[in-house]
């Protein structure tokens, strides 16, 4: 028996754009008895937006020089012309209004001796526009608008739940069906509206910056749900990751002077981008480091066999770092025991940010694969793809998409609940019990397990760092899917072996790895065909970008090989695209 | 909400101090020592209240007072120490508590991390009073013991 | 200290303490190994975690007796060959090392803890900042850091004896706006703290600042609540107004800097 439990808008997903749209629509709905649930698979305040570090960008201050088309030009060319132009001139204007209703809602920004909000420099952007509070400022915001959150009464919050279907009945979004971790016991949340808010799909790979509840459940949601999923090949790799666990140490630190150092001892980047040199885009300060270890001027670490390289911010001074960045020392000292100031932190680029996720127009609403609105669902933050990011993401503009979409999306939705009728039309039973046969009668009641989904994951996820990584090519990537595809089927014969219903998170982690494993071929297969390199999809057998041939957006659809793709064009309104140098 | 869905825990959770900090330390033994001058308080008014039952009822009380065995006044004497102890402490807890007293500014915190209200100032304050009680509480046992053969 | 194995003996449901044997890595955190245990050993071990680095809070458990996020507790620092692991005190456990942490999450709402303002128009809708010095937002920082972890309220022993106390962190946050210039919320939330279950059940014992892994320091920010509530009852204080907006940017030539190229409309391509 499936508990149904109504609401008018459902957001999945306890992130940044999750609780900004949240406190947007709960501001616009007043009195007028609507309500609202937010679900997380985490309590919330545990998503993965708190780690976020270095700052959010934003033209604050245009009489001293910066310019809402400066910060459009960043973000274009840093994307390396793939993003939706207009999307992006959209999204720039609304910025600096973000941060500064953050200001009023508490975020506690480092400010300038005048009072008014500092900024500081940061990678790709040719002006100090990053605007930070401390270097934690993803933590700082989640804060706030968790904090703002509590304001409100008219919201019901489902912490621990895991959702695990999308309900599309003749092309309108009905709700989610979702598994209460406390209980085990399935629950549909029927609602008018709906947010997708996960996050994206970092730890397809080993070395990640990103939590473990970061495996693209959103964005597998969608794409099983027969949604076309964007540009799922172009993945971040964040130059500075700590040695031997992947975790993030912020841009801010370049942003700061910090350098970055070979086993030579000196500023490598001076060769591969003379004039930005460590404040180039982050795609191509990972393929710098990348070409610097292949080539034989890398660390490497003794007890992991990783190799590495070094960022030096002993110039900076013990002070500075206190001040600026004191959570990087924290970090440092307390997982590898080096003090930034004593002696240089050991780094490698890793897997961070996904470019890519569920495709969505200009104002967060969720498209259909002929490109047709999904009346009633919406998506906001790294699970959409929008796309304003393109082929890479310039630092501090994620924690800002977050919040403008975020708005955005509460607009739109405070909108269309008021022009829509009432209730939403009854669901078809079928698809839910199916939907529960699935989880509780074939996972549990496989007669034997044939494989260990942990082992499946660890080697899924081997095959991504050693093929997927930095730089690919067709041999690599070829083998990559051909591995994919068996894992795949090695994962048919997994069971859940944990038989409780109270917190089974060996049932979570069976979801988990099968949604990872479908993103993960979505992923290999269409770097496979992207035969160019752009962005933060690099080949070493094409390593120019073709924009004759590949200026375009990848979709991919689910069939029951595997993903089809096709491809879409990209929006270009004010700059066409041109040599990418720093 | 009902109380069993809240926070439970009990008394010895609450009073067991090991592997925490020298602060939390010294709230059981002001614990303890509260209750042992509460059980104190208890016994004088007892003894005062025999004044109710006339001239006979206080001699006899007195009369008892003034013949107190060893064991009774070691009895004494760890009461003594408990009201040195807790009156003492509850001075660095009034400076603590309504003057902010030995606890630090707001600061920036810089890794390692080493709280304020627990640093330098709050150690000196705990271990100066500690010092002091102990000095006067060994006096004290001197001049209540030494008459009567236990020291 | 050299080792090669290292025992992890873990409370689970229904009382009973369970030994698992793991191999030991360099710089394995117990996070780590309580990883191996559930993914090599037994998959039906219960156990919250995310961010593995110390931010989200998820991961607080009682290690060798003493509540720690064991995302960021080395098992070298530990320095024992066997290591007990028990779930957070003063917790109702739902399952092994689960808790249930809802209460602590309904006490933090209960004390309002967001920005006040009289003037809510200007607040949600204006369209610059407030006024706020350097000086000023070090007053209430600290307390900003706190990521609800909820190692305070197993560490409290008021916590442990009185199940409706508001506790460290509610308090801290209670405090921490309070003394955001911005905030114009002083009186209401002294009405909630000069309660019998409010800040007067604090006797100082410290150990929520002692365990708590970013430097919040509870201890303080409860005195200072504290001496907030006296000041109100005995020096008749009152609530005062918040920061005000910075004022218009006067309008200059922008400066010469970086200029992005003009436009070279491509065209719109649908």
């Amino acid at each position: 028996m499936v508990e149904t439990i109504d609401h008018d808008v459902v957001i999945v997903g306890s992130g940044l754009a999750g609780m900004r749209a949240a406190v947007e629509i709960l501001s616009r709905s007043g009195d007028s008895g609507k309500t609202l649930a937010v679900l997380s698979k985490l309590a919330l305040m545990r998503s993965h937006s708190v780690a976020a570090e270095g700052g959010t960008a934003a033209v604050l201050y245009p009489e001293d020089g910066d310019s809402l088309e400066l910060h459009a030009w960043d973000t274009i060319k840093g994307s390396d012309f793939l993003a939706d132009q207009d999307s992006v001139w959209k999204f720039v204007s609304l910025c600096p209004g973000e941060i500064r209703q953050m200001e009023r809602w508490g975020t506690p920004w480092s400010r300038r001796e005048d009072g008014r909000i500092a900024q500081r420099p940061f990678g790709g952007h040719s002006f100090n526009r990053a605007t930070y509070a401390q270097d934690k400022v993803g933590f700082f915001e989640m804060r706030s608008l968790y904090d703002k959150l509590q304001e409100f009464s008219n919201w019901t919050r489902y912490d621990e739940t895991f959702v695990t279907a999308l309900v599309i009945q003749d092309g309108v979004f009905r709700g989610f069906i979702g598994i209460k971790l406390r209980t085990g016991a399935i629950v549909y949340f029927r609602a008018r509206a709906g947010i997708i808010a996960t996050g994206g799909a970092g730890q397809l790979w080993k070395f990640t910056a990103t939590s473990v509840s970061t495996t693209g459940d959103g964005i597998g949601l969608a794409y099983r749900a027969g949604l076309p999923i964007e540009d799922m090949e172009f993945m971040q790799f964040h130059p500075t990751g700590l040695i031997p666990t992947g975790i993030l140490i912020t841009e801010g630190a370049r942003g700061e002077g910090g350098y970055l150092v070979n086993s030579k001892g000196e500023r490598f980047m001076q060769k591969y981008a003379s004039s930005k040199m460590e404040l180039a885009p982050r795609d191509v300060v990972s393929r710098s480091m990348m070409k610097e270890i292949n080539e034989g001027r890398g660390f490497t670490d003794e007890d992991s066999g990783l190799s590495y390289l070094q960022l030096d911010l002993r110039h900076l001074g013990k002070e500075k770092i206190d001040t600026k960045l004191p959570f990087i020392k924290e970090l440092s000292m307390k997982f590898i025991g080096v003090d930034p100031a004593e002696e240089p932190i050991r780094i490698k680029p890793t897997a961070h940010y996904t470019m890519g996720g569920i495709r969505v127009d200009g104002n967060g609403r969720v498209l259909d694969g002929s490109g047709r609105f999904v009346k009633g669902l919406w998506s906001a933050g790294e699970s959409a793809c929008v796309s304003i990011h393109g082929a890479n993401r310039l630092g501090a503009n994620s924690t800002a998409e977050c919040l403008v979409y975020g708005k955005i999306v509460g607009e739109d939705i405070a909108a269309y609940l008021d022009s829509e009728p009432n209730a939403p039309a009854p669901t078809d039973g079928s698809l839910i019990s199916a939907e529960e046969a699935r989880i509780f009668g074939d996972l549990f009641r496989r007669e034997e397990s044939s494989a260990d989904v942990y082992s499946v994951k660890a080697k899924l996820r081997d095959v991504m760092d050693k093929s997927v990584y930095v730089f690919r090519d067709e041999t690599g990537l070829s083998e990559a899917t051909r591995q994919i595809r068996a894992l795949k089927d090695e994962f048919k014969g997994v069971k859940v072996t944990d038989g409780g219903r109270v917190f089974n998170y060996n049932l979570q982690d069976v979801l988990e790895v099968g949604i990872m494993l479908e993103l993960a071929e979505v992923v290999a297969r269409g770097a496979l065909d992207r035969r160019e390199s752009r962005g933060g999809h690099a080949r070493t057998d094409y390593p120019n970008r073709d924009d004759a041939g590949w200026l375009k957006h990848t979709l991919a659809l689910r069939t029951a090989d595997g993903p089809s793709f096709s491809y879409s064009p990209v929006t270009i309104t004010m700059w066409k695209p041109v040599e990418r140098k720093y | 909400m009902k109380r069993d869905q809240r926070f439970k825990s009990g008394i010895i959770t609450s009073l067991n101090p090991l592997g925490f900090n020298l602060e939390r330390w010294s709230y059981t033994v002001h614990r303890i020592t509260g209750v042992i001058l509460a059980g104190y308080l208890m016994a004088h008014i007892f003894e005062t209240f025999q004044l109710g039952g006339g001239a006979t009822a206080w001699a006899n009380t007195m009369a008892a007072l003034h013949s107190l065995g060893p064991l009774e006044l070691v009895g004494l004497w760890i009461v003594a120490g408990s009201a040195l102890y807790h009156g003492g402490n509850g001075i660095r807890l009034i400076l603590n508590e309504a003057f902010g007293k030995f606890m630090g500014k707001p600061i920036l915190p810089v890794y390692p991390y080493s709280p304020t209200s627990l640093g330098k100032n709050q150690k000196i304050a705990v271990w100066s009073i500690t010092v002091v009680v102990l000095a006067l509480w060994i006096w004290a046992g001197v001049y209540l013991l030494a008459g009567v053969g236990v020291i | 200290m050299s080792l090669d194995k290292v025992t992890l003996r873990i409370s689970r449901s229904g009382g009973k303490r369970v030994s698992y044997e793991v191999k030991y890595r360099k710089g394995m955190t117990v996070l780590d190994a309580l990883t191996e245990v559930r993914e090599k050993q037994d998959s039906s071990l219960g156990y919250r975690h995310s961010c593995r680095m110390g931010i989200c809070g998820s991961c607080g458990m009682t290690i060798e007796g003493r509540p720690m996020l064991a995302c960021q507790t080395q098992v070298s620092s530990l320095n024992k060959e066997s290591i007990s692991i028990e779930p957070l005190r003063s917790m109702a456990v739902i399952r092994d090392l689960v808790v249930d942490i809802n209460p602590f999450f309904d006490l933090h709402r209960s004390v309002r803890p967001y920005l006040i303002r009289n003037n809510v128009n200007e607040r949600d809708h204006s369209d610059r900042e407030y006024r706020v010095l350097t000086e000023e937002v070090q007053k209430f920082l600290q307390f900003d850091y706190c990521i609800m972890c909820g190692l305070c309220y197993a560490a409290c022993p008021t916590v442990a004896l009185d199940p409706f106390y508001t506790g460290p962190q509610a308090i801290t946050q209670a405090y921490r706006y309070m003394a955001d210039p911005r905030d114009e919320g002083w009186e209401g939330r002294i009405d909630l703290l000069d309660t019998s279950h409010g800040v007067w059940r604090c006797h100082m014992a410290g150990a929520c600042s002692f365990v708590c892994p970013k430097d919040v320091d509870p201890a303080k920010a409860v005195q200072l609540a504290r001496i907030e509530v006296m000041k109100r009852r005995v020096l008749r204080k009152r609530g005062k107004g918040g920061s005000r907006l910075v004022p218009p940017p006067v309008s200059e030539a922008s400066k010469e800097g970086v200029k992005p190229p003009p436009f070279d409309f491509g065209g719109a391509e649908k």
